[in-house]
């Protein structure tokens, strides 16, 4: 068999994959002002900035595409999907790349990060589901609000934020269309 | 496809049996008496069956054992071959091909392999012979044989005299039977001859050995049983009860060979998705490809060692040159021989069409004969795939519209089995594709009242017949006057003419009444790699393919401000309409002062595109678009560029139809 | 570790004696016909070859004939495939020279045991 990358044996759809002890090893990162985690498994590479490629007619989630090692991957910035005004990039910005599945394929996605911080285990014990008022972003696109110290870090819901790209009323905004030209 | 799942490598050597064996059925059509074709079917059969069940293709192989029985018995001459029985034959490989390709038991594909069954039986005038023999299974173990002497046994054996030459060891048979308990050997030399007499390959010794445990006698045999037949075995229990005289048996006589016990058989893994994609690349090929890869490693060397050398000046500048140039013609030839590997013959694809013009000529009632031409062709195997629909469907029409039936080619005077001839020829970068039909012809009055009722010639408009002809591609047009079983299903040709153009190829057609008519495919020979024209639109580079680039003109300022809300241009007297990339794409930048016009086309259809700067010619790989931009309009794929950058691909089909609904949006607008 | 010849048309079974065999810790050699498998035998001595009989080019009957023929394989085990129903093939191969045979279709274990017993060990 060829190696095939690590996954967790308890994954399901749209739940956290907490290990036998009840934890969950992730990256951390900013995106704004919120502090966001990926399990460590879907990370593929960190990248410095890159020269991207503008795709016009994309939604503004996933509004350009690079060149990582011969292949065409799309960037995609998760202020969008959590609503956050859109910033210049800073010296600490870095591209992290996931493979995620989406739709049945394992797709290679960028995500636009302002600082890349640590990778560190989640406690089942400490985390929970968002809660079902309050937050001012959808709330199925977090997995899980995980407490650490004072900190609150989002987990978010990768294939759900990408699924609602295939239905365009899924995001509000963004959203560019051809044909205007006449 | 996988390196390691033997279950995916059969079901494409599955697919090309199937497709071997289908093209036997098909020849024995014609002739029913050929031994060699029938031995052709039921070697194929034989194949399926038992290498489906060792991948754990059960209900194929149950299946297929049928199917294998039945040519069986006209091999050995017990019933005919006839005409139904090969046709009840090829309706079982169809189904082969669906238990191949499925996993699940379904209980529909049962019932329809059932019903299949018993027509075969049927034919053959046969009881289906449930209970019979079955396809091969785990093996039956004999009990007889299977208990142990309690004093333990006497065994005596010579091995026949060629056995050590045919590479059966005595020691490896003593050290077995050392395995199943104490044994005390014995050599027996009296049958060896004088040494002038003696062949060293030869076996001439014997064995006697006391065996202790709980040995049984089928374990004794079972460390015989490649040789038993041939040779001088017996195998006595020691104070057993039973009489001496009946306690030495013979084995030699009784012995059957009796295969190794198997162990529960689990099925090999098989994949829920059929076989993934994969090549067969000659192993020559690769050759080619793995010295220029050597080479390659030569070059990295030799620039390695230059920048290590710290040589600079006109001295290193050549040096570095020179690797460069190296680098360049490897890279090219590199390129060549990787889309090589990608090419299979077209043959493959032609081979199915036998099978459909055979249906057809059964369903039409006509008698229609294919001929095929240019088998050789080589074509990228991805575009093969995706020929085999519109050459259905072109074949289709050729048989159902274009032949006439025996009666009216009789009295047109032609002979009465009509011809379809399809044939490939590579001709530059593209290859060629004709199906060719000696029938009727199109009939242009027909057309052109069905063009007209459609709206798309003016009555009484004046056309050049090729754009007459050209009416038959588009959306919804049927000149059948009766819908019959055959074209009424499926697609229109508009949809053979996109998928053709999907491709980047093109369609022509060329039609003589009472004669015939001939469609030409033209496809490009492979879809990695395209000749691209490299464009900016504000900041963003963007490749056109050049196939698709009719020519390239200026667009003034004083022409841009002039054309502003009504886009068209006069090109030779025919308004083209154009659309600003600028615009559709939103870049939000200023026009450049000397912006140029593309124009592109595709079929009859021409748009222009403005750009701010033509930048060259562009040879382009091309890569796809992540899942997540797939579905976008204006793009096919993207490109990397000299620089590391990515440059997006222009879908020419979607453009050039975004430039048409402008031109109807602004006629609409007056 | 011993040196095995495979020789089938099928890449399928090829593969999957491979794969059994090499699992088992032996090197494994494969040649997709009997003319094929005659060149590996002409070229290294094996100590073990496993062969259809029903081949395009050279068939597997002859295959073993002319390998019985070159002193480099002398005494090499030859194992042929064969199907429960062909039992005149089965003493064909032997007179041919085979050493004894495999009965498809089979699993894993059963080549191994039967490898096992021409190789001893």
């Amino acid at each position: 068999m060829p190696p095939s990358h690590p996954k967790p044996e308890n994954e399901v759809d749209g739940a956290t994959a907490w290990d036998a002890n009840g934890q969950l090893e992730v990256l951390t990162f900013e995106v704004g002002d919120e502090r966001l985690a990926v399990e460590a498994v879907t990370i593929r590479e960190i990248l410095d900035l890159l020269p991207e490629t503008p795709v016009p007619g994309a939604h503004a989630l996933v509004g350009s595409v690079i060149n990582f090692r011969g292949k065409i991957i799309p960037i995609a910035d998760l202020r969008i999907a959590f609503g956050m005004p859109l910033e210049e990039p800073t010296p600490d910005s870095r591209i992290v790349v996931i493979e995620i599945e989406l739709d049945g394929e394992e797709t290679q996605i960028g995500l636009r990060t302002d600082k890349v911080n640590e990778v560190t285990l989640l406690e089942r014990t400490t985390s929970a589901p968002p809660p079902v008022l309050g937050m001012r972003w959808r709330r199925t696109y977090a997995r899980e609000l995980a407490r650490q110290g004072e900190a609150v870090i989002v987990l978010p819901d990768l294939p759900a934020i990408f699924a609602s790209l295939s239905h365009p009323q899924g995001l509000g905004g963004g959203e560019t269309s051809m044909g205007h030209a006449a | 496809m996988s390196e390691q799942d033997p279950a995916a490598a059969f079901r494409i050597e599955a697919a090309d049996l199937l497709d071997a064996t289908e093209q036997a059925l098909l020849d024995l059509t014609h002739d029913l008496a050929s031994r060699d074709l029938v031995d052709t079917v039921f070697r194929g059969m034989h194949t399926l069956k038992g290498s489906g069940a060792m991948f754990g293709f059960d209900a194929l192989a149950a299946f297929t054992h049928h199917c294998e029985t039945a040519f069986d018995k006209v091999r050995k001459g017990i019933v005919p071959a006839s005409a139904e029985l090969v046709a009840i034959t090829l309706g079982a490989m169809d189904h082969m091909r669906a238990l191949v390709d499925l996993d699940a038991d379904d209980p529909a594909l049962d019932e329809a392999g059932n019903a299949i069954l018993e027509r075969l039986h049927a034919a053959l005038g046969s009881a289906p012979d449930a209970g019979g023999e079955a396809p091969p299974a785990a093996q039956p173990m004999p009990a007889a044989n299977a208990t142990a002497a309690p004093g333990g046994w006497h065994i005596v054996f010579r091995l026949p005299a060629e056995a050590m030459a045919n590479g059966t060891n005595p020691l490896i048979l003593l050290d077995e039977m050392r395995e199943l308990g104490d044994a005390e050997v014995h050599v027996l030399t009296d049958t060896v001859p004088p040494l002038d007499e003696l062949d060293p390959t030869l076996c001439y010794l014997g064995w006697d050995v006391t065996l202790k445990g709980a040995a049984t006698r089928e374990d004794i045999e079972d460390v015989f049983i490649f040789v038993m037949d041939d040779m001088d075995l017996s195998i006595e229990a020691l104070e057993s009860e039973a009489p001496p005289a009946a306690g030495a048996v013979q084995a030699a006589a009784s012995a059957k060979a009796a295969a190794p016990a198997e162990s529960p058989r689990s099925p090999a893994p098989r994949s829920a998705r059929a076989a993934e994609e994969s090549v067969r690349v000659p192993a020559g090929r690769l050759d080619v490809l793995m010295d220029r890869v050597g080479e390659l490693v030569i070059v990295q060397s030799r620039l390695a060692q230059l920048a290590e050398s710290g040589l600079r000046g006109p001295a290193g500048e050549l040096a570095l040159r020179s690797i460069s140039e190296e680098v360049e013609r490897l890279a090219s030839e590199l390129r060549d021989t990787t889309m090589v590997l990608r090419m299979v013959p077209i043959a493959a694809l032609f081979g199915r069409f036998r099978r459909l013009v055979h249906d057809l000529a059964h369903e039409t009632g006509k008698e229609i004969e294919l001929v095929t031409e240019g088998e050789s062709t080589e074509i990228d195997k991805t575009v093969s795939e995706q020929l085999a629909d519109p050459i259905v469907h072109l074949i289709r029409n050729a048989c159902d519209h274009g032949l006439e039936t025996p009666e009216e080619r009789g009295e047109a005077g032609k002979a009465t089995t009509g011809r379809i001839r399809l044939s490939a020829e590579q001709a530059g970068g593209e290859v060629l594709i004709t199906i060719t039909d000696d029938g009727r012809g199109i009939n242009r009055q027909r057309v052109r009242a069905k063009a007209e009722a459609n709206g798309l010639l003016q009555p009484g408009q004046v056309v050049p017949d090729s754009e007459l002809l050209q009416m038959i591609f588009h959306p919804g047009f049927s000149t059948a006057e009766q819908v019959t079983n055959l074209s009424g299903r499926g697609v229109g040709m508009d949809v053979v003419k996109r998928t053709i153009e999907a491709l980047r190829g093109t369609i022509d057609m060329t039609s003589e009444p009472g004669k015939g008519s001939t469609i030409t495919l033209r496809i490009p020979l492979t879809l990695a790699i395209i000749e691209g024209l490299l464009v900016r639109v504000g900041q963003g580079n963007y490749v056109i393919p050049l196939a698709a680039v009719e020519e390239c003109i200026e667009l003034s300022l004083e022409e841009d401000i002039r054309t502003r809300g009504r886009s068209m241009i006069s090109l030779r007297g025919r308004l083209v309409p154009f659309l600003r990339l600028r615009e559709v794409f939103q870049t939000g930048t200023r026009p450049d002062p000397y912006q140029k016009i593309v124009v592109i086309g595709t079929g009859g259809e021409r748009v222009g595109l403005v750009v701010d700067q033509i930048i060259g010619s562009h040879q382009t790989v091309i890569k796809s678009l992540s899942g997540l931009h797939r579905r976008l309009p204006s793009f096919s794929g993207a490109t990397i560029l000299g620089d590391g950058g990515v440059a997006l691909i222009l879908d020419i089909v979607q453009l050039v139809a975004l430039g048409q609904q402008q031109e109807e949006r602004l006629r609409a607008a007056g | 570790m011993s040196s095995i010849l495979t020789v089938d048309d099928s890449a399928s079974v090829r593969m999957a004696i491979r794969i059994a065999l090499s699992g088992a810790g032996h090197s494994v050699a494969e040649a997709a016909d009997g003319s094929e498998g005659l060149g590996k035998a002409r070229m290294a001595k094996y100590d073990l070859i496993i062969t259809d009989l029903n081949m395009p080019r050279m068939n597997g009957l002859e295959m073993i004939r002319e390998i019985r023929k070159l002193p480099i394989q002398a005494g090499t085990p030859i194992i042929f495939l064969t199907t429960e129903s062909a039992d005149n093939l089965k003493s064909q191969a032997k007179a041919a020279g085979a050493t004894g045979w495999l009965v498809k279709p089979f699993v894993p274990d059963h080549l191994l045991k039967v490898a096992r017993k021409v190789l001893g060990g």
